[in-house]
Formats: C-alpha cells, sequence, structure tokens
C-alpha cells in the first residue's frame, strides 16, 4: 500500500438527502492501474457514490483525493479536467446527435473552443477536426471494427450494445486516469455483456495505468473483471476483498438475501 | 477529374431549385388575386414537404452539403435579383426587408432555443431594445447610424444580461417564467416612461450612411423612381447573410456541439467538462444582439417604435417561427418567417385571423411534426463532411 | 396615508390575491401530476367569465329576475362547462406530448391560450370591446370606523376561499386525492398499482379548470366587466405566482398568490404613476427567482442521475 500508487482515496464520506442517508462514512482505496468491483442491493449508495466523486452530488462530509490532489467539493467540470470520466446507469448518449459529436463531448478537454477560432480560423479547424476524426475512428475501431462505418450515423440509430459501447468511447476518448463504469450489463444479454468487458479489458491492456470502479449486478462480470471488491450495503461499506472472499461473508450473503453469485 | 466533374454535376439542379425559390417569391409578392395567393401556399407547403421524401430532396442536400459557398453565392445573387425586380413598389420592398429582418431575430432565437435550449419568451421585447435605442440615439446624437445599429445590438445583449443570472439560476419552466415576466414588465415599463413617448412611442429617424439617406427615393434617369425601401432591403439582406453565415458556422463548430450538449443533457455536459453557464451566456447574448440589431434598423425603416409592437404575443409570433421551420434549422426558420410575415398581408381574408391560424398550425405541428417542416440534419463541420 | 385608503388597498389587495391564488393553485395541481405548464389556464378562466355571462344572459331572456338564482345559474353553468373544457384540452393536446420536452405543453398549451383568446374576439359578438358583467351580488356595506367592507367583496373573497380550501380537502383527504397524489408522487408505480393514471390526469385538470372558472366570474362580478384578454395577464400572475411558491405545492401557490397581490399593492402605494405596479411586482418575481431558483416553498427533487 505504497501512497505513491495510489490514485484515489476517500475518507468518511457521506451524502444526504434531507433525512436520508445515502452514503455513510465511506472509506476508500484505488491503485494505480487496479479494477476495483463495486458491489451492493438495490439502493445500497453504489451510483451516490459516483455522483459524489464527479462532483454531481455534494458530499455532506468527508474528503477524497485523486491524483495526488484533493478533489473534495470541486465541480463536475475540474474533476472532469482532473482526469476522471464515467459512464451511466441509464444511458445517457446524446441520441439526436452524430456517433462522432457523442465521442467529441467527451474528449472536451482537447476541443479548442475559441471563439474567434471556430467562428474566423476554419482551416485550422478543419486541421484539428482531422486529428480528433482520425483518434475516434481508432477508438471506436478497437471496440468494433464496424462501429467506424457508423461515425456519422445519428447515435440513436444504434443498438444498445453499440451504444453501450459509444459510451464507454465517449468516457475513455479524453484518456482519463480513473474510468466509472456504472452498469454496463444493464439492458443487454450475456454474451453482449462479456463482449462489452473484452473489448474494456482490451483497451485497458493498450492505456497501461487506467484504473476502473465497476458497478455491476452481474456477479459473473465482477467475478472474471475485478481485481477487488468492495460491498455496500445501506450506504456503509460492509466487506472489501477479492472476489472469492467476498462472497463468501455471511455478512454479504445476508444483504443479498442468499442470492449472491 | 472526374470526381469534379460529378460534383459540378450535381450542383445544377441546387441552382435550379435556388431559381425556382426565387421565382416562386417573386410570384406571391406579385398576385393580386386571392386564391393565387391560396393556391401558391399550399404549393410550396406540399413540395416542401415533399422535397424531404423524395431523392430530389436528397440531392439538393447533398449538393448543398458538398459545395455550399457556390450555391450561398448563388442564393444571394437570387435574392438581389428578386429584390431589384421590386425596385419601384413600396410595399413588396417594405415586405420582403421585413421577413429579413424578422429572420434575423428569429436565427437569434434559434441559437438561443435551437442550438442552447434557452427558451426566450421576450423576443420581441430585444427586437423592441434595438428599436428604442436607435429612436433615442439617432434622434439625440450625431452617431454614426452603422453604429446607432451595432448600438441597438448590443444594448440588447447588455440588458439581456440582467436576465443572464436569474436564467442560470433557473431551469426549465422556472426559466421560462423568468422570460415571460421580462415582456410583460419591458412593454408595461415602456407604457409608463414618458421619456421613451408613452404609450404613443417615438419617431426614429431614417437611416444616414456615407452621405446617402436612405429615406429618400432613388431617382434614376427622367421618369423612373426607386422605391426608398430598396436601401433598406439591400442592407437587411446584406444583414441576413451575415447572420446566416454566423450562425452556420457556430453550428459547425465545436461551439455549436457544445451548445448541443448542453441542451440535450445539461448533467452530462458539466460530467464532461463543459461550463454550462459559459454556453448559454453566449446563446442568449448572441441571439439578443441579433435580434437587437434587426430591431433597430426595421425601427429606422418604418419610422416609429411603440410598446404595442414588443408584446408578449408579438414574441409568441417569433418563437412560433422558430418551431414551425424546424429547430435548429436556419434554412427552415427563415421559410418560416416569409411565411409568417407575408402570407396575411397578402391573404387579407385571414389579416383578422392570423393569430388564430398560426397558433392553430403550431399546434399541429407540435401535435404531428415537432421537429417542424424543415428538420435539422446533423451536423455538418466542413463541406462533404460524414461520407466515413 | 389615511386610514381608509389603506383599508381599501387591504381589501383589494385580498380580493386579488384570492383570484390570483385559485389560478395558481390550477397551475400547481397539473404541475402535480404531470409536471407540465398548462399555460392557457389564464384563457381558460376568460372562457369562463365569458360563459357566465352568456348564462345570465340566456337566465335573464328566460325571465329569471332573482339575483340569488341569476349567481346560481351562472355558477353552476360556468364550473361544470369549463372543467369539461379543461379536460379535453388535457386529453387531446396535453397527454399525446407525453414523452416530448416538457416545453413544448408549454407552448401547445399557450397557443391554445390564443386560439381561445382569438376565438372569442373573433366570434363573441363585438368580442373585441369589453363586455359588462352584471351586479349580481349585494352592494350594501357595513362600516368598521374608516373601514367599508361591502358585501359583495366579502361574498367573493370568502367563495374564493372557500373554494381553495375545498380543493385542498379533496386532495389531502380523499379517495381521489390520494390517487392524485400518488400519480403526482410516482405515476409509474401509482399505474402498476391500478389507478387510472389517464382518469386521475382528467379529473386534476376538471378540478383545476373548475377552480379557473369560477375565478373567472369572481373577476367579472368584482369588476363587472371583463375582455377577452383579460386571461393573458391573469394567467401570467397565476402563473408567476405558483412558481414563486414552489410548483406542485399548494400552500406555496396560495402563498404566492397573495404575495403578487402584495407586491401589487405595494407597488401602487409607492409609486405615483400606478402602472409601475406591475412592473415592480414582476421584477421583485424575478429577484425572487434567482434568490431561490425553485420558489419559496422548495421542489423537493434530487434529481436522478
Amino acid at each position: 500500500m505504497n501512497e505513491a500508487t495510489t490514485l484515489l482515496r476517500c475518507e468518511g464520506l457521506s451524502v444526504r438527502f434531507g433525512g436520508l442517508t445515502a452514503l455513510n462514512g465511506l472509506d476508500l482505496r484505488l491503485h494505480e492501474g487496479e479494477i476495483l468491483g463495486l458491489i451492493g442491493p438495490n439502493g445500497s449508495g453504489k451510483t451516490t457514490f459516483f455522483n459524489a466523486l464527479t462532483g454531481l452530488y455534494r458530499a455532506a462530509s468527508g474528503r477524497v483525493w485523486f491524483a495526488g490532489a484533493e478533489i473534495t467539493g470541486l465541480r463536475p467540470q475540474a474533476i472532469y479536467d482532473a482526469g476522471m470520466a464515467r459512464t451511466f446507469q441509464r444511458s445517457r448518449l446524446c441520441l439526436p446527435l452524430s456517433v462522432f459529436d457523442n465521442l467529441m463531448i467527451g474528449n472536451h478537454r482537447r476541443l479548442s473552443l475559441g471563439l474567434w477560432f471556430n467562428l474566423f480560423r476554419r482551416s485550422r479547424f478543419a486541421q484539428e477536426l482531422q486529428r480528433h476524426v482520425e483518434r475516434a475512428r481508432v477508438l471506436l475501431a478497437a471496440f468494433h471494427p464496424h462501429l467506424p462505418e457508423r461515425m456519422f450515423e445519428p447515435a440513436g440509430a444504434l443498438g444498445m450494445i453499440d451504444r453501450r459501447r459509444v459510451e464507454v468511447c465517449r468516457a475513455l476518448i479524453s484518456e482519463p486516469r480513473l474510468l466509472l463504469l456504472d452498469e454496463p450489463s444493464a439492458g443487454m444479454t450475456h454474451d453482449e455483456t462479456r463482449e462489452l468487458m473484452d473489448d474494456i479489458l482490451a483497451t485497458r491492456g493498450r492505456l497501461p495505468g487506467l484504473s476502473i470502479i465497476l458497478i455491476e449486478h452481474e456477479m459473473g462480470v465482477i467475478e472474471r473483471v475485478s481485481e477487488r471488491c468492495v460491498v455496500l450495503n445501506f450506504g456503509e461499506k460492509i466487506c472489501e476483498g477479492p472476489f472469492a472472499a467476498v462472497v463468501a461473508d455471511p455478512q454479504v450473503q445476508e444483504a443479498y438475501l442468499g442470492v449472491s453469485g | 477529374m472526374n470526381a469534379l466533374a460529378s460534383q459540378r454535376a450535381v450542383l445544377w439542379p441546387a441552382f435550379a431549385a435556388t431559381a425556382a425559390i426565387a421565382g416562386f417569391a417573386y410570384l406571391f409578392l406579385r398576385v393580386e388575386a386571392q386564391w393565387e395567393v391560396v393556391a401558391l401556399t399550399a404549393g410550396a407547403l406540399v413540395a416542401l414537404l415533399a422535397l424531404g421524401r423524395t431523392r430530389l430532396g436528397a440531392a439538393l442536400g447533398a449538393a448543398w452539403s458538398a459545395r455550399p459557398a457556390p450555391l450561398a453565392w448563388g442564393a444571394l445573387l437570387a435574392a438581389s435579383v428578386v429584390v431589384a425586380l421590386f425596385a419601384e413598389d413600396h410595399f413588396a420592398l417594405l415586405m420582403i426587408a421585413t421577413v429579413l429582418l424578422y429572420g434575423v431575430a428569429c436565427l437569434g432565437l434559434t441559437i438561443q432555443f435551437g442550438y442552447a435550449g434557452v427558451v426566450n419568451f421576450s423576443g420581441a421585447a430585444f427586437f423592441g431594445v434595438g428599436g428604442y435605442t436607435a429612436a433615442v440615439l439617432a434622434t439625440h446624437t450625431a452617431l454614426p447610424h452603422l453604429l446607432v445599429v451595432a448600438a441597438g445590438g448590443v444594448l440588447a445583449g447588455a440588458i439581456g444580461s440582467l436576465l443572464v443570472l436569474p436564467l442560470l439560476r433557473t431551469r426549465g419552466h422556472y426559466a421560462a417564467l423568468i422570460t415571460v415576466a421580462f415582456a410583460i414588465l419591458f412593454k408595461t415599463f415602456l407604457e409608463v416612461n414618458d421619456a421613451l413617448g408613452g404609450p404613443q412611442g417615438l419617431k426614429v429617424p431614417g437611416m444616414r450612411m456615407l452621405g446617402w439617406s436612405f429615406n429618400d427615393n432613388i431617382a434614376l434617369g427622367e421618369n423612373t423612381e426607386l422605391s426608398f425601401y430598396l436601401s433598406y432591403a439591400v442592407f437587411s439582406l446584406l444583414l441576413l447573410a451575415g447572420a446566416l453565415l454566423l450562425v452556420r458556422r457556430l453550428e459547425r463548430s465545436w461551439l455549436g456541439l457544445s451548445l448541443d450538449a448542453v441542451r440535450i443533457d445539461e448533467t452530462a455536459a458539466s460530467v464532461f467538462g463543459f461550463e454550462v453557464a459559459r454556453w448559454k451566456i453566449l446563446a442568449f447574448t448572441l441571439g439578443n444582439v441579433l435580434a437587437g440589431t434587426a430591431g433597430a434598423v426595421y425601427a429606422m425603416m418604418t419610422g416609429f417604435v411603440a410598446p404595442a409592437s414588443f408584446t408578449l404575443a408579438e414574441s409568441l409570433i417569433l418563437v412560433s417561427i422558430v418551431i414551425l421551420g424546424g429547430l435548429g434549422n436556419p434554412v427552415g426558420v427563415l421559410a418560416a418567417t416569409a411565411l409568417v410575415v407575408v402570407l396575411p398581408e397578402k391573404l387579407q381574408v385571414i389579416q383578422e385571423y392570423r393569430f388564430l391560424l398560426f397558433s392553430g398550425f403550431v399546434i399541429l405541428v407540435l401535435l404531428f411534426r415537432p421537429e417542424g417542416l424543415l428538420p435539422r440534419k446533423l451536423r455538418q463541420y466542413l463541406p462533404g463532411w460524414g461520407r466515413a | 396615508m389615511d386610514v381608509s385608503l389603506l383599508g381599501q388597498y387591504v381589501l383589494n389587495g385580498l380580493m386579488l390575491g384570492t383570484i390570483y391564488a385559485m389560478v395558481a393553485v390550477g397551475f400547481t395541481l397539473f404541475f402535480g401530476v404531470l409536471d407540465v405548464i398548462k399555460f392557457s389556464h389564464g384563457d381558460v378562466l376568460m372562457v369562463g367569465a365569458f360563459t357566465g355571462l352568456v348564462a345570465y344572459l340566456g337566465l335573464s331572456a328566460l325571465g329569471v329576475q332573482s339575483n340569488a338564482l341569476l349567481s346560481l345559474g351562472v355558477m353552476l353553468t360556468a364550473v361544470p362547462l369549463i372543467a369539461l373544457l379543461g379536460a379535453a384540452m388535457a386529453r387531446w393536446l396535453v397527454l399525446p406530448l407525453r414523452g416530448s420536452p416538457p416545453i413544448n405543453v408549454l407552448l401547445i398549451t399557450l397557443m391554445a391560450g390564443t386560439v381561445l383568446r382569438e376565438a372569442i374576439r373573433l366570434f363573441y359578438p363585438a368580442g373585441a370591446n369589453p363586455k359588462p358583467f352584471p351586479r349580481l351580488l349585494p352592494t350594501d356595506a357595513v362600516s368598521f370606523g374608516a373601514l367599508t367592507l361591502r358585501f359583495d367583496s366579502a361574498i367573493l373573497i370568502a367563495l374564493g376561499l372557500a373554494s381553495i380550501v375545498a380543493v385542498h380537502l379533496l386532495v389531502t383527504r380523499t379517495r381521489l386525492g390520494l390517487a392524485i397524489r400518488a400519480v403526482a408522487q410516482d405515476s409509474e408505480t401509482a399505474q402498476v398499482m391500478g389507478m387510472n393514471f389517464q382518469r386521475v390526469v382528467l379529473v386534476t385538470f376538471a378540478i383545476g379548470s373548475a377552480l379557473a372558472a369560477l375565478a373567472g366570474v369572481t373577476a367579472g362580478l368584482y369588476y363587472n366587466e371583463i375582455n377577452f384578454g383579460m386571461g393573458l395577464l391573469l394567467g401570467v400572475i397565476g402563473f408567476s405566482a405558483a412558481v414563486v411558491g414552489g410548483l406542485g405545492n399548494l400552500y406555496g401557490a396560495i402563498l404566492g398568490g397573495f404575495l403578487f397581490a402584495g407586491l401589487q399593492t405595494l407597488g401602487a402605494v409607492w409609486f405615483a404613476v400606478p402602472a409601475y405596479k406591475d412592473v415592480f411586482a414582476f421584477a421583485v418575481v424575478i429577484l425572487v427567482m434567482t434568490w431561490r431558483p425553485t420558489g419559496l416553498i422548495a421542489e423537493q427533487q434530487a434529481e436522478r442521475v
């Protein structure tokens, strides 16, 4: 547990809505390059944790450090700039926009957003655009060879699994240091989920140092992918460790009412 | 070689379509008989809707996307020809200039509502800010009139910034109320403010530029006299061309992408680093500047401004135009502007019923074709974009 | 300022506040069940006032002379008819747009409001002119020192407040109210639990519109004049009141209604030019919205991400 390799550290992180405590004093540490599975029954605070990390919810108490700096209370924009990107449980692609546009939304950090540049330096804009088209093409192709062909179609024209792929690409294109995946298997078949996971793992092979926190109900996915698991219940961490140890834990089994993987 | 030839080949239908639209505009402005107006309107609507479904429509779209520059010059030329054909006709030119200026204002609303999703129910108020600015500055100062027009836009943008903070803090219906309240507040304020002429409003001097007075008819030879509205129509055409270029480039850049991202999903946009406030401010201000600029020219053309022209109902007409045409599609917005401005003038029967008819029409559009008559297409960053 | 004038201001403010609150309650009910703004609400109110006027003219033509009977007839015609109108608009304009952006519902009802307004202006005989509304309530007055209270004002304020209380009881104490609140809380779950979603929505719109009809008749009886455009401003004010109070909250709507009337009254007292009262009131609305972006009694809602 060398401090230098710690990418993310939370201490006593709590989130409250009115009287309801959605996350209660969570301590968590993530190493550079690690894949952490986050599991727990519905409503146990997993997505709330993501929302607090990415700055959408304000923590009631506790502190968060990311990549060597404290990010407690920062705005979502600043946290994205620090190198954190996510997907959403219910897909939040911009369906009327093209696949390329959606990727560029994730690529925000690299876009030149000056008024003068965009309106009047059109040839330099075209050069920049060309570079991003190439990057988008390479990333999409890594997920599926046919995806680049559909780059200029509306995201809404894609099927479920392709939308998921695009959403993961949108989070990856900015080359974040931490990727938060919120239930990528939702609404997909077993095979589709496995395909997507393979793609993600392959991508990680090419981006060494990328860390992932994965929320997932499919225990098979968690078992295969995660190096370590954290189990939440009622907003509190009840168990932590390798998958096999975690599912054997009586507290965890009780939380899942005996339906653990 | 071959590629070039084929590109050239696809341009001709598009040039022909431009000429046909110009010819239609000429006919429409020229005809008097009511049944002819009805027939032309019905024909145009059918053609417009059919174009979206036929191969010709796709071919035209492809041509515009592949080679926009020559086609845009062609369109400007065609519009100039129509203006020139009516050089002696006060009424037709007034209508043309009105369409062009309302078009500029509606392009402003398109940036706000169509791109950034900031609904503005006080568009007419910002149009009015431009008009009143022109009235005061042109009457009481010796400022060159080009600057007066610019000041109209700048002041509209500045007054709009009073609403920026409340608009940023609120969302959805709450934000809609802010602009509704402002529209009523603005009109009432004008009515009770004696310095600005109260309900009677103010007179606005005609435009002068480089010693050229816009309000004098232009004598050509001995017995030809061109309407003074010709100057305004040409000026408005240039203004609209500029606004169109601005909106096009805005949409086809990272700016347009940012506005879309903010409109479609504010939360997701903020998670990917978009400064939601910055983009809303940009869109709202830019839109109001366009509305104010158009309002200043319009006021100088008609010679007076009064509160009754800048009511909530007028603002609703502007919003209707933006929806009817197709949210976020500048070309559709211009078509809808022409329809909404010219039709009641030409079709005397409906003059009295125009609010009723347009409202009913917008209801039908919202129920059955919410994307508008000419729906917006995917973003085309560059000519020929999207053939992967 | 002398006491009697002050008293007049207060009474007038109470009357206005009651009318505004009645309108605002409608807005907040609709928003509660469907998360929509029905912008035509003010124009529905205006149609209610005209329906009342037509009922009066019809009954008079039939020879009814008793003011009490006439008042009753006016109310009993306007309220159910307008309730039907409200339900019909919900059925054919609002419900079909479920699933499209919420601003579209605001726009379509805005346009529907314009249609109603223009229809009255164009098709009611000489509809563009203001119409006298009969004085049906007793105008005797009692004096409390310098303050005079006219019976008609008292009756109208009492009737308005009673109708608001009735709606409040209906929503909080009855099975129907339970269904409305269930749909407002979570329409999906309510449907799963067997509530007829469409019926609940239609009934809610009927109730809100009935209240608007009553408000329209009240305005007519109070000012003794109605016109086709009266609904626009009343609608915007009712909307403001509901929003300032906090959309979806019944108490907020009532609070907002009286607050707006209070602001107008203050504006009228403070400014030499009385018309500045609206400028003042709307400026304060914008400021309040800046300060509390979801109204004074805030909408309880954490965004689902």
